[in-house]
Parts: C-alpha cells; sequence; structure tokens
C-alpha cells in the first residue's frame, strides 16, 4: 500500500486531535483518550506519538496562549494535515470495504 | 501571575527535565507537565502528585523505537552553534587575532616568555630523551647485566664498587654458575691501527685516546654477539672469532680502513694492532644507528690473546688485579632474577680469595651502566640523572613563570575586556563559548610560541654545545616529538589561559555593561600577587645559586693548591725508552725552565696507592699512601714546599723518599723534622724519609687531602716542562712550544706530538662543576628576564589605571619621587616576601650541592643580602621606566580626558 503505516495509538492519537479539533494539545489529548477508550496512558507517550506524527507530516502544530495554570508557558496546539486526514480517511475506507465484504451471520452473533 | 510555592512540582525532577530536555521542546512539555501536576495535587494530594510527575518527567527519557526524541536538538535560527564549528573557530580565530594585536606590548611580552619557556622545555626534552635511550634498543635488553662486583684490598678493609673485574672471573663463572645463562667477556684496548700497504709503509690510523673519539678495540669472546646482536653483512658469525687472529670490523670501520670495496671483499684482509699482532678480518657488522655506550667498531678475537703479544696487555691468569678494560656481560636465562645468584656469588668469592684481595660479583642492569658512577669503565659516558632531574625541573619552572606571567597580564586587562565579555553574553554568548574563545587566544599564542621554538632549538642547542651530550642527534620531525609538543602545548594553554578566561567568563553583563568592575575587595588581586611572588622566588633562588656556584667555582680555581700550575705542559712519549733523550733535547731549548721525568703531574685523574709500613718505637703503622712518582727535578719543578729536610738526590733507582704533612702526623710525628731519616718500607725494602713537603692537592677539591710520599720510580716515564713565560707574549710560548715538537719529532718520527697544559687538565676536573654554573647562569638570566617582563607589563597597566589618580594627587602638591615610590612599593613588597621565602630553599639546596666538596666555600649570610638587592634592584628599574613615566605627565593632560 502506498500511504505511509500509521501504528494503533498513532492512529487513536490522530483521531482524538481531529476530535478536539483547534484544542489538541499534550494535556487535553490524554484526557480525551482517557475519556473516550478508558485507557490511561502517559503524558510522555502522547507526546513521544504527535511528534513522531509531525515528523511523518500528519500534523502540524503551533503556538497557543499561555495560561497561569501552567506556569505562564504556552501549550503547543496540534491540527490534522491534509496527508493526516487521507490517511485517517484510507484507513477508514478500507475498513468499510473489508465489512462490507463480510457475509451476514459470518461472524458469531454477540449479544450487545 | 506566580505559581505559589505549595503547588510547585519536586524542584529536582523540574531541574532534571531542564537539564536534559532539548531547548525548543522544553516550554510545552514542562507547561503539559505543570499543568497536569496542578490537577493531580487538587485530585490526589501532594505526595502522590509529585509521585506521578516524577514518573511522568523519567517517562521523557524512556526510549521508544530509538533515542527519546525529547533528547533530539533542533537547529533553528536562534540556537547557538556547536563550540567547534567551522564557523565559530573562524570567529575564535578572528576574534584572538583582533585582541592580540590590540595588546601589543603585552602579547609581545606573553609571546616571548611561552616561547623561552617552550625552548626550554624542547631542548631539555631532547636532551633527557637521547639520554634516556641509551642502549634500550637491543633485543632482550632487560635480561642483559654486566658483570661487576665489590673489591676488597685487604681483608677487613674498606670494599669498593667497580664496573669490572678480574680478567679470569667470566671463565670461571661460566663453568661455576652455569645457570646464569650466556656470559661473555671483553677488554678494551687502545693502540693505533696500521694497515699493511703493498711494499709501501703501512697506513697508520691513531689511536682513540689520541683522536677523542670512542672507544672503538675491543678482544671479545665469540659469545658477546649472542649477547648483543648485530646485523652481520659478511663472515660466518658462529665460527667467526672462535680462531686466533681473527677481527671482526664494523661496516664504516671496514671502509675506513679499507676504502670502497664490496663487502665480501673484506674479509681475509690484514690489519695489525700494537703494532705487531696481525690479525685479519673474518667478518663484516653493520654499525648500530641508535645511542649506544658499546662505541666498538674492531671486535679481535679472545682466542688472540695467548697467542700474540696482547697477552702483555691482558694477563688472562691475573685473579688478583682488576683494570677497567676488563669487562664482562650475561643474559640471564628467562624468569631468572639477578637476586637469586647472589649467594652464588658469594660462595664463588669465598672459593677463588682467600688471601688480601678479594672480589664479589654482582649484577648491574644495562640500564643502569649508562647513569651509575660507581661502576666506573673506560668506555661508556656517564649521564648525571639528578643534573636531567635538575633540567627537567629547570624547564617547568621557566615554562611555569611564563605561563603566570600571561595570567597576570590577562586577569589584570579582564576589566578592560569586561565591557566586551557583556556585549558578547548579551548577544547569546554561553560561559562555554566565551571559555572557548579566550582560551583559543592562549592556544593560538602557544601555538605560535611553539613554531618559534621550533626553529630556535637547533640553533641554540648548538650555541650550548658544552652543555649537551656528545653526539646529541636532534630529531625535531618525530612522531615522539609531535606528541611531546603537543602535550606541552595544551598543558601550557590550560595552564596560562583557563584561570583568565574563567575570570573573564564569569563576569555579569548587567554590572560590566554599566561600567562596573566586578572585582569586590576580597579577590583583590590576591592571587596576581601571589604569583609574582612565587616568580621572584624562583628567580631568587636562581640567583642565589648563581652566586654560590660561582662562588665555589673560583674557589677552586684560586685557592692555593699548593703547587704551581703556571706554563707547565706535561708530556706523554709512546710507550719506549727514548723518553730520557726527549728530556734532555727539550731542556737544552731556550726560553725552558725546567723538565723532570715524572709519572704524572701533582693533580690529575690518575693516581695510585699503595701500602707503606713504618716501624716505629712505639707501635707499627701500615698504611696506604698515594704516590708520586718523578725524578728529582719533580719538587722544584712543582715548587713544592719543603717543610723539613730536604729533596732526594739523583739516581736512577729509588733511594730516598719525600712525605707530605699529613702522611708525617698519620705517622706520629709531632714536627715534620721529626720524620726525617725515619724508615719507611715499601714493596719488602726500607727507604730513608728526607724531607717533608707541605700539603698540596693531588685530587680535585672534592676529597680530602690524604697520606702522599714523592720518590723515583721506573713509573717516571713522563715529561713534565715549565716555559718560561713571565712577561712573555703568547706568541713566544707558541715559538717554545713548536721548538718542542721538533724535539719530539726528531725523537719520535712516526707519532703525532701532543701536550697538555696543566691548567687545562686541572681545569677538566672541575668540568661538570663548569656545566652546572653555566646552566645555573642561563636559567637565572631567563628566568629573571621573564619575571621581570611581566613585571614590566603589570606595572605599565597599573601606571595606565592609576593616571587620574596620579593626576590628582600631583594637583593637590604631590612630588614625582613621591608617586614614583607610591608606584613601586607595591611590587617591592612582593620582592621582599619572596626573598624570605626563598632563602630557606636556596639555602638547603646549595648545602646539598655543596656536601660534594671536601674543600668549599661556606654559605654567607650576604650571599642571600646580595640576591635580594639584586632582585629589588632589577624589580626596581623594571617598575621605575613605568612608574617615573605615569609621574612625569602633566596632571592637566590625564585629568582632561573624560
Amino acid at each position: 500500500m502506498k500511504r505511509s503505516y500509521l501504528g494503533e495509538f498513532e492512529e487513536i492519537v490522530l483521531l482524538t486531535v481531529a476530535v478536539l479539533n483547534e484544542r489538541a494539545y499534550g494535556v487535553a489529548i490524554t484526557d480525551e483518550l482517557d475519556r473516550q477508550t478508558g485507557r490511561s496512558v502517559s503524558i510522555s507517550a502522547v507526546h513521544a506519538a504527535l511528534h513522531r506524527l509531525q515528523e511523518k507530516g500528519m500534523l502540524s502544530s503551533y503556538m497557543g496562549e499561555a495560561t497561569a495554570e501552567r506556569g505562564g508557558r504556552r501549550k503547543r496546539l496540534f491540527t490534522v494535515t491534509a496527508l493526516g486526514s487521507r490517511a485517517l480517511h484510507d484507513i477508514r475506507s478500507m475498513r468499510d470495504q473489508l465489512w462490507n465484504s463480510i457475509l451476514p451471520n459470518a461472524l458469531p452473533a454477540i449479544s450487545l | 501571575m506566580k505559581p505559589t510555592h505549595r503547588t510547585a512540582p519536586p524542584p529536582f525532577a523540574d531541574r532534571l527535565l531542564e537539564l536534559f530536555c532539548a531547548p525548543h521542546l522544553l516550554e510545552e512539555l514542562q507547561g503539559d507537565l505543570h499543568e497536569r501536576y496542578k490537577r493531580d495535587v487538587m485530585r490526589l494530594g501532594k505526595t502522590k502528585a509529585n509521585r506521578r510527575y516524577w514518573r511522568n518527567v523519567l517517562g521523557f527519557l524512556q526510549p521508544r523505537a530509538g533515542l527519546p526524541f525529547v533528547l533530539k536538538r533542533q537547529a533553528t535560527d536562534y540556537s547557538s552553534p556547536s563550540l567547534l564549528h567551522p564557523v565559530m573557530l573562524r570567529n575564535y580565530i578572528k576574534t584572538s587575532l583582533r585582541s592580540l594585536t590590540k595588546h601589543k606590548v603585552s602579547t609581545l611580552i606573553n609571546l616571548f616568555g611561552l616561547t623561552l619557556g617552550v625552548t626550554a622545555c624542547l631542548a631539555i626534552y631532547l636532551i633527557t630523551n637521547y639520554e634516556l635511550s641509551y642502549d634500550t634498543f637491543h633485543p632482550d635488553s632487560e635480561r642483559i647485566y654486566r658483570l661487576v662486583g665489590e673489591a676488597q684490598y685487604e681483608k677487613n678493609g674498606e670494599k669498593h664498587p667497580v664496573g669490572f673485574i678480574p680478567v679470569p672471573v667470566p671463565g670461571a663463572i661460566r663453568k661455576e654458575i652455569p645457570g646464569l645463562g650466556t656470559v661473555a667477556a671483553f677488554h678494551t684496548i687502545e693502540s693505533d691501527v696500521l694497515i699493511p700497504n703493498g711494499d709501501e709503509k703501512p697506513i697508520r690510523f691513531e689511536s682513540r685516546r689520541r683522536t677523542g673519539g670512542n672507544a672503538d678495540l675491543v678482544v671479545v669472546d665469540p659469545k658477546y654477539f649472542d649477547i648483543f646482536k648485530y646485523q652481520w653483512l659478511a663472515g660466518n658469525p658462529n665460527v667467526a672469532l672462535n680462531e686466533p687472529f681473527k677481527v671482526v670490523l664494523s661496516e664504516q670501520k671496514a671502509h675506513k680502513y679499507f676504502g670502497d670495496l664490496p663487502l665480501d671483499q673484506f674479509l681475509g684482509k690484514d690489519v695489525i694492532y700494537l703494532d705487531s699482532v696481525r690479525v685479519n678480518v673474518a667478518g663484516i657488522v653493520k654499525d648500530w644507528t641508535q645511542p649506544t655506550d658499546f662505541t666498538f667498531t674492531d671486535f679481535i678475537s679472545l682466542a688472540t690473546v695467548r697467542a700474540s703479544q696482547l697477552k702483555n696487555e691482558i694477563n688472562l691468569d691475573q685473579w688478583e688485579d682488576i683494570w677497567s678494560a676488563s669487562q664482562a656481560f650475561v643474559k640471564l636465562p628467562e624468569g631468572s632474577t639477578p637476586a637469586q645468584f647472589t649467594a652464588q656469588f658469594q660462595r664463588f668469592s669465598k672459593a677463588h680469595y682467600s688471601k688480601d684481595f678479594s672480589f664479589t660479583p654482582a649484577l648491574q642492569p644495562l640500564s643502569d651502566v649508562h647513569f651509575n658512577e660507581n661502576y666506573d669503565d673506560n668506555y661508556s659516558r656517564k649521564a648525571h640523572l639528578p643534573t636531567l632531574y635538575g633540567l627537567i625541573a629547570i624547564a617547568g619552572f621557566i615554562l611555569l613563570i611564563a605561563a603566570i606571567n600571561f595570567i597576570n597580564l590577562s586577569t589584570a586587562q579582564s576589566v578592560q575586556r569586561a565591557k566586551e565579555t557583556g556585549i558578547r553574553k548579551v548577544m547569546g554568548s554561553s560561559r562555554a563559548n566565551l571559555i572557548t574563545q579566550f582560551l583559543s587566544e592562549t592556544v593560538f599564542l602557544t601555538l605560535i610560541a611553539v613554531l618559534i621554538s621550533l626553529a630556535l632549538v637547533k640553533p641554540i642547542l648548538f650555541a650550548f654545545q658544552s652543555l649537551t651530550p656528545k653526539g646529541l642527534v636532534v630529531e625535531l620531525f618525530s612522531l615522539q616529538t609531535g606528541l611531546f609538543l603537543l602535550g606541552v602545548t595544551a598543558v601550557t594553554s590550560l595552564l596560562a589561559g583557563f584561570y583568565p578566561s574563567w575570570v573573564l567568563s564569569s563576569y555579569i553583563p548587567a554590572l560590566t555593561l554599566k561600567g562596573q568592575t566586578t572585582l569586590t575587595g576580597g579577590q583583590k588581586g590576591y592571587l596576581r600577587k601571589t604569583l609574582i611572588v612565587f616568580q621572584f622566588t624562583v628567580s631568587l633562588v636562581f640567583i642565589i645559586g648563581t652566586l654560590m656556584v660561582g662562588r665555589q667555582l673560583s674557589f677552586m680555581r684560586n685557592k692555593d693548591r699548593g703547587f704551581s700550575t703556571d706554563a707547565i705542559v706535561s708530556i706523554r712519549p709512546p710507550q719506549t725508552d727514548k723518553g730520557p733523550v726527549l728530556a734532555q733535547k727539550i731542556k737544552q731549548l731556550s726560553n725552558v725552565e725546567g723538565v723532570t721525568m715524572e709519572w704524572f703531574p701533582p693533580m690529575g685523574d690518575a693516581y695510585m696507592v699503595t701500602k707503606l709500613k713504618y716501624h716505629g718505637k712505639k707501635r707499627d703503622v701500615e698504611m696506604d699512601a698515594s704516590v708520586k712518582v718523578g725524578d728529582e727535578n719533580f719538587i722544584p719543578l712543582y715548587q713544592l714546599r719543603l717543610l723539613a729536610g730536604r729533596n732526594y738526590v739523583k739516581s736512577d733507582s729509588m733511594r730516598e723518599l719525600v712525605i707530605n704533612a699529613t702522611f708525617a702526623r698519620a705517622l706520629g710525628f709531632q714536627k715534620p723534622a721529626d720524620a726525617i731519616n725515619q724508615l719507611i718500607e715499601f714493596q719488602d725494602k726500607r727507604y730513608p724519609i728526607v724531607g717533608v713537603v707541605a700539603d698540596f692537592h693531588e685530587q680535585s677539591f672534592h676529597e680530602k687531602i690524604g697520606a702522599l710520599f714523592i720518590a723515583n720510580m721506573p713509573q717516571a716515564r713522563n715529561i713534565g716542562v715549565k716555559l718560561a713565560t713571565t712577561g712573555k707574549p703568547m706568541n713566544e710560548v707558541k715559538a717554545t712550544l713548536a721548538s718542542i715538537e721538533q724535539a719530539w719529532k726528531s725523537v719520535y718520527p712516526d707519532n703525532k706530538f701532543e701536550y697538555s697544559f696543566l691548567d687545562d687538565s686541572i681545569a677538566r676536573l672541575y668540568e661538570k662543576e663548569q656545566k652546572t654554573g653555566q646552566l645555573v647562569n642561563t636559567a637565572t638570566a631567563v628566568a629573571i628576564l621573564i619575571s621581570c617582563m611581566g613585571l614590566f607589563g603589570l606595572a605599565m597597566f597599573t601606571a595606565e589605571q592609576r593616571t587620574k589618580e596620579i593626576g590628582v594627587r600631583k594637583v593637590l602638591g604631590a612630588t614625582v619621587i613621591s608617586i614614583v615610590v607610591l608606584l613601586s612599593q607595591d611590587f617591592l613588597k612582593l620582592v621582599l616576601i619572596a626573598m624570605v621565602i626563598a632563602s630557606p630553599l636556596a639555602w638547603w639546596a646549595m648545602d646539598q650541592w655543596l656536601k660534594d666538596f671536601a674543600y668549599k666555600v661556606s654559605i654567607e649570610w650576604w650571599v642571600f643580602l646580595l640576591a635580594g638587592s639584586i632582585a629589588a634592584g632589577i624589580a626596581l628599574l623594571t617598575i621605575s621606566f613605568q612608574s617615573i613615566k605615569a609621574a612625569l605627565v602633566n596632571p592637566a593632560r590625564s585629568l582632561r580626558s573624560e
């Protein structure tokens, strides 16, 4: 496949950045991940993933405003780039295609 | 808003993060962490929050697929480039050049001092390296030992270490102590060499003694070549020296004897030693090129000795006597140590010596041969290790003094450069940047100094030839020398540059840019003062050394030796019976006052000690006494003073003898006159004492005057000539010498005329002291020169700094003199302190040096005072130039500026 490889955690982080829309920075992403997926992840892991995604060109960032609780330090806000958006869409369409190819009753039924 | 103290995260963890985190990431990461910390404190309490904070910080260091990303530095427009980036290096060089050319005087002072220091280091390194490399190139050299020993001339007598052995000992040891490994004996000989030249007269090569060359002729055991490895160019090493009348030559010597021939053609050619020992060449070996004491080039087979005239020179059965010519080396088997043979050597000694004389063998490592003066011989040149260490110390001190100049001048100027530091810091320079920049100035200067001294060292070594070892090879462009210079550059740069650059880079821009100098009272130049005191202490010790060595030298030159040395020429005719004929001819020459047949003059290296018996009324005395041999003209010619009795009368053999006052006292006579007509037993015959002479020095002033007697004996084969020179010009002396040479030629047409003035040969006894004197003089001059240049620079600087103060003082009525005093007294105080420190040091050092002399000058207090005044005078002279200049400036001018 032509698209660059995206790890599972990277994919979720990328999606969370999209979810937070303009408000995505380290702590906020960590909290959102916790809330949406119930996973407790460390800040450093999130930052490492953000860093990698930016290196891959799927995220862009800029420095936001400073707040008091941060001791006057600015936050780095992330937005998904076109490349990132393409990657997310590719994954999604590939998944949809696979779902559509599954015959009815091929998967064991689960009660929701 | 400031975060309150209560909610601040653990400071140490924060510091850790700041330390490792890349600068461009720090803000966002620290912000996130602090934000999370706040929430954690509220939710979980401070303790848990702190723990989480730590975990988070450490989490950034956890490697995820390679290095943690927070460690990666990012190149931005604003980050400083690495310290050694080419751009920065170019900048360092440029700024160094600018500041060096701006402060021309101090740059010149520093450059001059550093060049002298580095040159001294380099020269001394070359000398030391040369001396220490002697005979280190032999394969298995750590297993090679020289057979030496202790000789005892009478039972229970004093044991003397000797570097040589009785001739038959090596052979016997080889048989009796087989565990010793390879044993090889050799004997040095001295002889003219004759090369047969067809029907014509043979070509004569003069012996080493006449040409002053290295020891070259040896009679060797074939095993010699098992111990010392030579490269054989022709001949068979296994059999070459097994037979009598064989010789192996070195390649160069063979070319010298026979001219340019192919190597194989040398074999079988004849060489004649000692006028009659005809041997033929059995091998050619390559000359060694590395420094060595084994400079032999003619190896005559040991088997030749018994079969030829050589047996008169080398008595193979003489157990009871030792000559410095007879040597032996051993190569121990692997794993043996010299200590394990001590007991065997003692047994060996017991087995062979039961009478008066005894000899106990011992082993001396090869590496010791070049340095140990206790084990004497007649071929190696001894290097004096303490002198070498002294040299190294001197070089170190000179370099240190030069480095101190640098430190003093640059810290003094640092105030002027404080603004520069401030601007640089404001522009974003880090402290490391600044230190590198200032250090690069030092490195730059040191490198120039090294380059200059590379050019200077050869001419300087040449100029000090008398102080450098003979045969010194100067290899400037070897790897070793390169490494040494690199080390010197690094050490000097750090020594001289680190402290100033540390001080310079420490200035706080906010203060320096406002024009405040940051020197507080506590550190007001104390370091600089201490360093000046140190410099002057070193200089003073050198000055005192110069004075004392000079005094001792002139004492040795001028003290009455008890005999006359004026215009006395010693001539050593070849060993034939024609000596008296020559003496008679010389006596008839005009301008010759007197001639004596003698063995040696009253004073010189050579002397002989023998045993004498005196049967007194109360007790018998048996003691050693030195012998002076000469005919009836000996005592008058040397103007020895007779205290009692008379000179012995003319006779062909020994009939009477004259003793010295010390001997008379030792024999128990109250007055010299009491000794007259007493009988002394010498070699089983009794001779009457006919006269007593006043004591005179027969050895250098290192030795005490001992008992001595003078008599006519057959050894009196040499000639002492007293020239009539009083008031005569030098060319007349030359004419006299020329006529003596003519007389010589008529008696010995084949031999070269050689002579020596007694004054010169006595002066040669003090060669080492003369060298020490020269060395101390040079060191003193250099040390004083560098110290004074530093002082000059500092004085100039202080005078400049205090221009305004001086102006104000003058306006208020100060005189020129009071200002000069004001400016000088600070420095003079330092010289005074240096004197207090230097005096005991110098006293101790001189006391150690003088211990070697039996007759010496005392260390007088005025020497210290004189040295102090010299130092103070020189310092004053240096400073006064600047201080007078400063004091004379018109205050209207110095106060107008600003």
